[in-house]
């Protein structure tokens, strides 16, 4: 029997798709739109990807840690699939505010990369959840892969506050929070408008990124199943009526 | 039913009584980590006031990545038998946990201490605060050992183990690693070091306390 034959027939949502698509355009719209900073002139708008990038990166890996201690608690494979899709979508997001920040960097600061402590440790946490990601594939039996890496989801949380605070802990090239500081927020309308739009149409994307990749995630739990039962015999198959000399009753 | 501190000891016991038969971390991981810090000035050069500049950083960043090893090594090397066996004596896994960690605990102290001194020679690094030091040693020993204890039990004997290991204990020791080269620098500088070492402390019992909860789940799933 084909493996693939246990698997439920659902047809595949477009819709993620669709609002991906429509997030994303919303963001380079208004990106685009909003005139050019005083001083960093067109450099600015990598910002309007960069900070809601690192805005999904801090949302994916709280959810992962929510969905891991919920796993804990109920022992409900769906929130181990919620935990790992929202890591995968974190490392994404991680890896995309890093790479944007030193392309910002270069003709900012003059160097790609500076050991900054907000930049040291936000790459630090792309390496923790890389290190979630690896073990998620040290096993394949399910309830063993959810229940060691939700403990790690738990513990990893840590690094987003550290990311976070580091700017105000240390005296850092890298700027301190210019939005999620209790102080009143010193920006032009126009560029902070712009920020919370592209910050709102990430978040949408998240959803739809979060809701495929659980489905996607549902669907290799049910394949890895499959694959393992497929071939094992059914109890008592093994079991062959003895031969008896002489035959017959 | 033997009291939790007995199972400690006798799991520590176990693990100590294994490195005086293997002398895995005195005779293969301290020299490895002694190649290490001599190998270091080969690569950069020998002048002399900058290696005593880097020295203390160097030996930190020796400790955290070697005793990674030092912290795995117990529970990496255990076979699926001996941990289900382990498993069927009916022992807590609390208890076999904080053993596993205590007995990781005197191989780190020891390490440090033998590559502190390395470096003190090799490096001409004068060593400053003697009262911190030795608290910045225990809770550093105490927080890698917690840390790697736990990391080899979530891996377990799954694949790529003993590679993975590294790869989770390395980053999440930062705060230990932070905590230990600012404590020591705010006291050359003349400043207090209190917040630093509170951040290790903090460190050390949230592991310990990850640890001590996960334990009966990590063992369950085998």
């Amino acid at each position: 029997m084909n493996a693939t034959e246990h698997m439920t027939d659902r047809p595949s949502s477009t819709w993620p798709w669709v609002v991906m698509a429509i997030a994303g355009l919303v963001t380079f719209v208004a990106s685009m739109t909003v005139g050019p900073d005083a001083v960093q002139g067109q450099l600015s708008r990598i910002m309007y990807v960069h900070v809601p990038s690192a805005w999904l990166a801090y949302l994916a890996f709280g959810v992962t840690m929510f969905a891991s201690a919920m796993y804990l608690w109920k022992k409900d494979l769906a929130w181990d699939r919620r935990a790992v899709a929202s890591a995968e979508i974190g490392v994404v997001f991680t890896a995309l505010a890093l790479g944007l920040g030193m392309i910002w960097a270069k003709p900012t600061w003059g160097v790609w990369w500076t050991w900054d402590a907000r930049l040291t440790l936000t790459a630090i946490m792309f390496f923790v959840y890389l290190g979630y990601l690896a073990l998620r594939r040290t096993t394949d039996d399910l309830h063993a892969r959810a229940q060691r890496s939700a403990i790690l989801g738990v513990l990893a949380v840590i690094q987003v506050p550290l990311v976070h605070f580091s700017v105000v802990w240390w005296r850092t090239l890298h700027q301190p929070p210019s939005i999620l500081k209790p102080e009143p927020i010193d920006m032009d309308t126009a560029i902070l408008v712009t920020l919370i739009i592209a910050v709102v149409a990430f978040t949408v994307m998240y959803t739809a990124m979060m809701f495929k990749r659980i489905e996607l995630a549902r669907l290799e739990d049910e394949l890895l199943v499959s694959e393992q039962t497929a071939d094992s015999p059914v109890a008592g198959a093994a079991v062959i009526a003895p031969a008896v000399d002489g035959g017959g009753a | 039913m033997i009291s939790f501190q007995r199972q400690v000891r006798v799991i520590a016991s176990r693990d100590l009584t294994r490195e005086r038969r293997t002398g895995e971390v005195l005779w293969v991981t301290l020299p490895f980590g002694a190649i290490a810090l001599l190998l270091v000035p080969l690569a950069i050069g020998t002048n002399a006031p900058m290696l005593q500049r880097i020295g203390p950083g160097l030996f930190w960043a020796v400790v955290m990545l070697f005793g990674v090893l030092i912290s795995i090594r117990q529970t990496t090397s255990e076979t699926l038998a001996q941990r289900d066996q382990l498993a069927l004596t009916g022992l807590d896994p609390a208890a076999v946990y904080v053993g596993k960690a205590t007995a990781s605990f005197l191989f780190l102290l020891v390490f440090q201490a033998a590559l502190g001194v390395v470096t003190v020679v090799l490096y001409d690094v004068r060593p400053k605060g003697w009262w911190l030091l030795p608290v910045t040693f225990v809770l550093v020993a105490a927080g890698l050992a917690l840390l790697g204890t736990l990391a080899a039990g979530i891996v377990a004997t799954g694949r790529n183990a003993a590679a993975l290991v590294p790869l989770l204990v390395a980053p999440l020791s930062i705060p230990l690693l932070i905590g230990a080269t600012q404590s020591l620098e705010a006291l050359e500088l003349g400043r207090s070091s209190l917040a630093w070492v509170l951040m290790m402390i903090v460190t050390v019992i949230a592991l310990a306390i990850a640890g001590v909860l996960s334990a009966r789940p990590l063992q369950e799933t085998g």
